[in-house]
C-alpha cells in the first residue's frame, strides 16, 4: 500500500520520465544483437500471507510502469511451485492472457503495451494476486481501463460492479491491514485518495472504500466436541512460514489452543483430517510439500513427511483409515498409511494437468471425487481398483467437491465458473461417473449494475459440503463475501448469507441436542462463522483470534481456510468411531462426545 | 632434514622472483558500483577501469562499458600475469547492509575474499555507504578462463545477493594470446585479437541475462533478458555461458560446435549448474551458413517457459 500513497505524486511526476536505456552513442552498424527485455519492475511470488506478488522496492502487491515497460514475475520465497496466470487484463492487450500451463518455478518477463489493470495469480493457489499497471503518463488519472477481459473469457466494463469488486478485493487480499479484525469494533477498507482512470472517468480510489461494524456472538445453543480451523496466516515467533491450526471448543465457543508447528515451520497449514479414534490430526501445508501429523490432544508433533507439491486436501478412507492426500501442484492423490508417521502406499493419477484440490471421499468409502483445478475436471476414482475416470466439466479452476452420505450426488465448485456462468457448481452422478448440470450460484446478480434481485448471489466458490441429511449444499464464496445455500431438490440458492473477505472454508458439525451446524472461515477475517442449518441462520460469530497469547506476532486468528469439526458428522466416518466406543480405544472426552449424539446424528 | 627445510625456505624466497617473468607489470584500477535498479534488483555498475602498464603509464578504458547498472554486471578482461585493484562502492539506496564482490578464479589473499567476518573470522571485507573497500586479484599463471564474480554480503543471512542481480563476468585471457578451437574443421589455437565478439550469457532461474563485448565497436552493450545475438557469417565469436542461482541448466546452441574445453571432444549442449561456466570460440555460420539460428536451455520445462533467444549469423 505505501506504494499507492505516493503514486499520486508519482502521476504528477511522470510527464518527467526518466530515459530507461540510453541509446548507443556509436558504433550501432557493428552491433547486430537486439537486446531482450529489461523488466522495469518486478514482482516477486512468496508464501508471505498477502504479500504473494511482492515487489522488492516497496513491498507492494502492485507495481506501475509505463507503455511499452517490461515487467518480471519471478518465484522468490516460495517452498512450492505455482503458476503465473492472468485473471484480469485490458482487452485488447497485446500477448496476453499469459498463463503458465502447469505448476513450476519459472519466471515471466512481459513486455505491457495497453495502459489499464492487469491481475496475476496463480491456479493452483488462486488468492495469490499480483497486479502491474500499465499508466500513461499522458492521461489523468491511474489508469484502470475500459473493458477488462476475465481468465473465463468474460469481458466487463472497467466502471462494472464486477471489476469494482475485484478491484476491492485485490486491494484488501494483498493488505493486511484492511483485513477484517473482529477484535476491532469496525471493519474499516480506507483506500487513499488516489485519481483512476475508468473508462476515461476519473474517479478516486477512496470511493471503493467502506466501514462495516464487527459484531461477534456465540451461538445460543452450544456444539458437540470442537472445531479446528486452519487459521493459516498468522504470523508466530520463531517460525520463518506462517500459520497455525486454531481449536474451537464449541461447548463455550472459545479458543481452546493453538497447533503452531513452531520446530517444524508448519507453512501454510490449509485442511485437515483426523483417524477413527481422533488421536490424530493429519495437517497439510498447501505453500509447502509436507504433510504433519499431531496429537489432537496433546498438541505432539508427530512427524512432519514430505508427500509431493503443494499438498492441499486430506481424507481418509472410513473403513481402513488410509490416508488420501491431493496433491495440488501434480496430478495425483497419494494414497498413505494411517499413524503417527504415515508413509506412501502408491499415488493414484488424476489425469495429466489435473492439479487435484478439494477431494471428497464417498461414505461407503467405494469412490474418491478429485476437483480438478488445472483441467476443468472432475475425477471419480473407483478405489477398489483405483481406475481413474476423468469427466471434463467446461468448469474454470474446479476447487473443491464435496458428494451426498448416499454416494450419489458430488458437487464440485468451479471458482471462476462454468462459462458463460460467472459462478457455478457442477452437479456429478457419481456412480454414472457424469456431469448431470450446473447450478448458477448467481443467478440473481447483474454483474455490470451490482444489483442483487435474489437469493442466488455467489462469485467465486470455494468448499461446498453436503448437509448430512443432503437436503442443502452450502457453499463459502470468497469474491462475493457471502453462504450460499443450495437445496439439492431444486438444484437452486434458495438463501445467501452473509460471510467475509475472502470467505473460504466451510464445514458441517454438530449441534447440541440434534442438528447440525455449518462452519465457515474467511481468509481475510478472524471470525468463524456459524450457521443454524435447521433455520438456515447464521447462528453466531466465534472470534479465532486469541489476544492473550503474545506467540502470535500479526495476524490473529486470519487466514481462515479448513474447517475440521469432531465428531465428524460424515456418516462412513462417524460409524467407524461408533464402532470404537465403549472398547477402550477412544478417550474419555471423545467417548463423552459421542453420548452427547442423537440417534439421527450417529446416522441410526 | 635441516638442509631439506632450508631449501624449501629458499625456494619459497625466491618465488616472488621466480614469478617476475611471469607478471605483466600490468595492474587494473577498478571501481565498480552496487546499485539498484528501478525493478528493486541490484547490480553492478562500472565506475572507472584504468589499465596501468609497468612504466606506470594510465589508459582509461572506462568508456567500453554501459554508464548504467547492468544485470549481468561489468565484464572484467584480464591476461594472465596481470593484477588488479578493485575497489568497490555501495550506491544501493536505503541500505546500510554490506555488499561485497568475490571473486572467482584468480588469485586473492585472505583480505580480498569478500566475505563478512562471521564466516571467514578476518574482517568484514564489504563496502558500506560511504566506505568503499578494495580487493585485489592476481590473474596468476593457470587462470585462464571465464569466471564469476558475485557479492558475498548482502542480505540476511550475510550470504549475498547474487540471485537479485549481483554478479558480472571476470575473463582471464592466457598469456599466449591463443584459445584452442575447432574452426575451419582443424583444431587450433585462435588469435584472441581475432575474435570480433564475445556473447556473455547467465543462465539464471528460467533467464537468460546477457552482455555481449564487442570488439569491433570496442564497448560492451547490456543486452537483458532473452536477447537476440547477432554476427557476420564467417566471424570469430567467443560465448561465455554461466550459470547462477540454484536450477541446473543444459546449453544449447543450433547449428554450431564447439570443442570443450581441455579436451578433442566436440560438443553442441553443455551442462551448466549454479556457478559453472563454460568458455567457446565457433566461426559464425561454419559449415551451415548464415540463419537465424538459436540458442536455449535444453531443460524441456525451462525451454517451455521461454529461457531461448537467437543467434542470427547474417551474410
Amino acid at each position: 500500500m505505501s506504494k499507492v500513497l505516493k503514486l499520486t505524486a508519482a502521476i504528477v511526476m511522470a510527464n518527467l520520465g526518466t530515459p530507461v536505456c540510453a541509446a548507443p552513442a556509436s558504433g550501432d552498424d557493428l552491433l547486430l544483437s537486439v537486446p531482450g527485455l529489461m523488466p522495469s519492475a518486478m514482482l516477486e511470488m512468496s508464501d508471505e500471507p498477502g504479500l504473494w506478488f511482492k515487489d522488492p522496492v516497496d513491498g507492494d502487491a502492485l507495481v506501475v510502469i509505463k507503455p511499452k515497460q517490461a515487467a518480471m514475475i519471478k518465484m522468490t520465497d516460495t517452498n512450492t511451485e505455482h503458476t503465473i496466470t492472468s485473471l484480469l487484463w485490458p482487452s485488447g492487450a497485446q500477448s496476453f492472457p499469459i498463463d503458465q500451463e502447469k505448476p513450476s518455478s519459472a519466471s515471466v518477463t512481459a513486455e505491457f503495451d495497453k495502459p489499464g489493470l492487469y491481475v496475476f495469480t496463480c491456479k493452483v493457489h488462486p488468492y495469490m494476486f499480483g497486479a502491474v499497471v500499465v499508466d500513461d503518463p499522458n492521461t489523468k488519472g491511474l489508469d484502470v481501463g475500459s473493458e477488462l477481459q476475465l481468465v473465463t473469457g468474460a469481458k466487463v466494463p472497467a466502471s462494472s460492479d464486477i471489476a469494482k469488486r475485484l478491484l476491492r478485493t485485490f486491494f484488501v487480499a494483498t493488505t493486511p491491514s484492511l483485513w477484517r479484525d473482529y477484535s476491532k469494533p469496525k471493519w474499516e477498507v480506507s483506500l487513499p485518495d488516489i485519481p483512476l482512470n475508468i473508462e476515461g472517468n476519473t474517479i478516486s480510489l477512496s470511493a471503493l472504500g467502506m466501514t462495516m461494524p464487527n459484531e461477534l456472538e456465540k451461538p445460543g445453543t452450544p456444539g458437540v466436541g470442537e472445531v479446528w480451523v486452519n487459521t493459516q496466516f498468522e504470523k508466530i515467533d520463531g517460525k520463518k512460514k506462517v500459520g497455525t491450526a486454531t481449536r474451537i471448543n464449541t461447548g463455550n465457543w472459545s479458543v481452546a489452543g493453538k497447533f503452531k508447528g513452531v520446530k517444524e515451520d508448519m507453512n501454510n497449514p490449509h485442511n485437515m483430517w483426523t483417524d477413527k479414534q481422533y488421536q490424530y490430526i493429519y495437517q497439510t501445508q498447501w505453500f509447502d510439500k509436507k504433510l504433519l501429523t499431531f496429537d489432537r490432544a496433546s498438541g505432539e508433533t508427530y512427524s512432519n513427511v514430505v508427500v509431493g507439491e503443494s499438498p492441499s486436501h486430506v481424507m481418509t478412507r472410513p473403513a481402513d483409515d488410509v490416508l488420501y492426500v491431493a496433491l495440488n501442484a501434480g496430478e495425483q492423490v497419494l494414497k498413505m498409511t494411517p499413524g503417527k508417521s504415515p508413509s506412501a502406499l502408491n499415488s493414484i493419477n488424476t489425469g495429466p494437468h489435473t492439479s487435484p484440490h478439494g477431494h471428497f471421499i464417498t461414505d461407503d468409502g467405494k469412490y474418491l471425487i478429485t476437483p480438478n483445478a488445472l483441467a476443468g475436471s472432475v475425477s471419480v476414482v473407483d478405489l477398489d481398483s483405483e481406475q481413474n475416470t476423468e469427466i471434463p466439466t467446461g468448469g474454470v479452476i474446479p476447487i473443491a467437491v464435496w458428494g451426498t452420505m448416499d454416494g450419489k450426488r458430488a458437487y464440485a465448485a468451479n471458482l471462476l465458473g462454468t462459462p458463460p456462468l460467472l459462478s457455478s457448481l457442477t452437479v456429478i452422478d457419481v456412480p454414472g461417473k457424469k456431469k448431470l448440470m450446473d447450478i448458477d450460484l448467481a443467478a440473481d446478480y447483474d454483474p455490470v449494475t451490482g444489483k442483487i434481485s435474489g437469493e442466488a448471489y455467489g462469485l467465486l466458490p470455494i468448499q461446498t459440503p453436503v448437509s448430512p441429511d443432503g437436503k442443502y449444499v452450502v457453499t463459502a464464496n470468497t469474491l462475493s463475501a457471502s453462504i450460499t445455500i443450495v437445496d439439492t431438490a431444486s438444484n437452486k440458492v434458495i438463501k445467501s448469507l452473509p460471510c467475509e473477505p475472502g470467505c473460504h472454508g466451510a464445514h458441517f458439525g454438530m449441534k447440541k441436542g440434534g442438528g447440525y451446524y455449518a462452519y465457515v472461515a474467511s481468509k481475510f477475517a478472524n471470525d468463524l462463522i456459524v450457521i443454524d442449518m435447521d433455520k438456515l441462520e447464521v447462528a453466531g460469530r466465534i472470534l479465532l483470534s486469541d489476544p492473550k497469547d503474545s506467540g502470535i506476532q500479526a495476524y490473529n486468528g486470519m487466514g481462515g481456510q479448513g474447517i475440521l469439526p469432531l465428531p465428524l458428522v460424515e456418516h462412513g466416518n462417524l460409524k467407524e468411531t461408533l464402532k470404537l466406543s465403549g472398547t477402550g480405544q477412544l478417550s474419555p472426552e471423545v467417548e463423552g462426545w459421542l453420548n452427547a449424539l442423537t440417534p439421527e446424528q450417529k446416522g441410526i | 632434514m635441516t638442509k631439506i627445510a632450508v631449501l624449501i625456505f629458499c625456494a619459497w624466497a625466491l618465488m616472488p622472483t621466480a614469478n617476475a617473468g611471469t607478471e605483466s607489470g600490468k595492474t587494473h584500477l577498478i571501481t565498480l558500483k552496487a546499485g539498484k535498479l528501478d525493478s528493486g534488483q541490484l547490480a553492478y555498475q562500472m565506475v572507472s577501469h584504468k589499465i596501468r602498464d609497468a612504466s606506470g603509464k594510465l589508459e582509461d578504458i572506462t568508456n567500453r562499458y554501459s554508464t548504467e547498472p547492468t544485470i549481468p554486471g561489468p565484464a572484467i578482461v584480464m591476461t594472465e600475469g596481470d593484477q588488479a585493484e578493485v575497489t568497490l562502492e555501495h550506491g544501493i539506496k536505503d541500505s546500510n547492509e554490506p555488499v561485497s564482490i568475490h571473486v572467482h578464479g584468480v588469485h586473492f589473499k585472505i583480505d580480498s575474499d569478500g566475505t563478512m567476518k562471521v564466516f571467514n573470522h578476518v574482517a568484514d571485507q564489504a563496502a558500506f555507504p560511504g566506505k568503499p573497500y578494495t580487493y585485489k586479484w592476481t590473474a596468476a599463471p593457470g587462470t585462464a578462463g571465464t569466471w564469476p564474480y558475485h557479492d558475498h554480503a548482502f542480505g540476511n543471512p550475510m550470504l549475498g545477493a547474487e540471485d537479485k542481480g549481483l554478479y558480472g563476468t571476470l575473463i582471464v585471457n592466457p598469456k599466449g594470446g591463443k584459445v584452442m578451437a575447432m574452426v575451419d574443421g582443424q583444431m587450433k589455437g585462435v588469435d584472441i585479437k581475432d575474435i570480433k565478439r564475445e556473447f556473455v550469457l547467465w543462465m539464471h532461474e528460467t533467464t537468460f541475462w546477457g552482455t555481449e563485448i564487442n570488439h569491433l565497436a570496442n564497448r560492451q552493450v547490456p543486452l537483458w533478458t532473452n536477447p537476440t545475438l547477432g554476427a557476420r557469417e564467417g566471424e570469430l565469436v567467443r560465448f561465455h555461458v554461466i550459470g547462477i542461482g540454484t536450477a541446473f541448466h543444459t546449453f544449447h546452441l543450433h547449428g554450431h560446435r564447439w570443442l570443450q574445453p581441455g579436451t578433442t571432444h566436440l560438443v553442441d549442449t553443455v551442462n551448466i549448474g549454479p556457478i559453472v561456466r563454460e568458455s567457446f570460440v565457433i566461426k559464425a555460420g561454419e559449415g551451415v551458413g548464415p540463419g537465424p539460428w538459436h540458442y536455449h536451455c535444453h531443460v524441456l520445462q525451462h525451454m517451455q517457459s521461454g529461457m531461448m533467444g537467437g543467434f542470427r549469423v547474417i551474410e
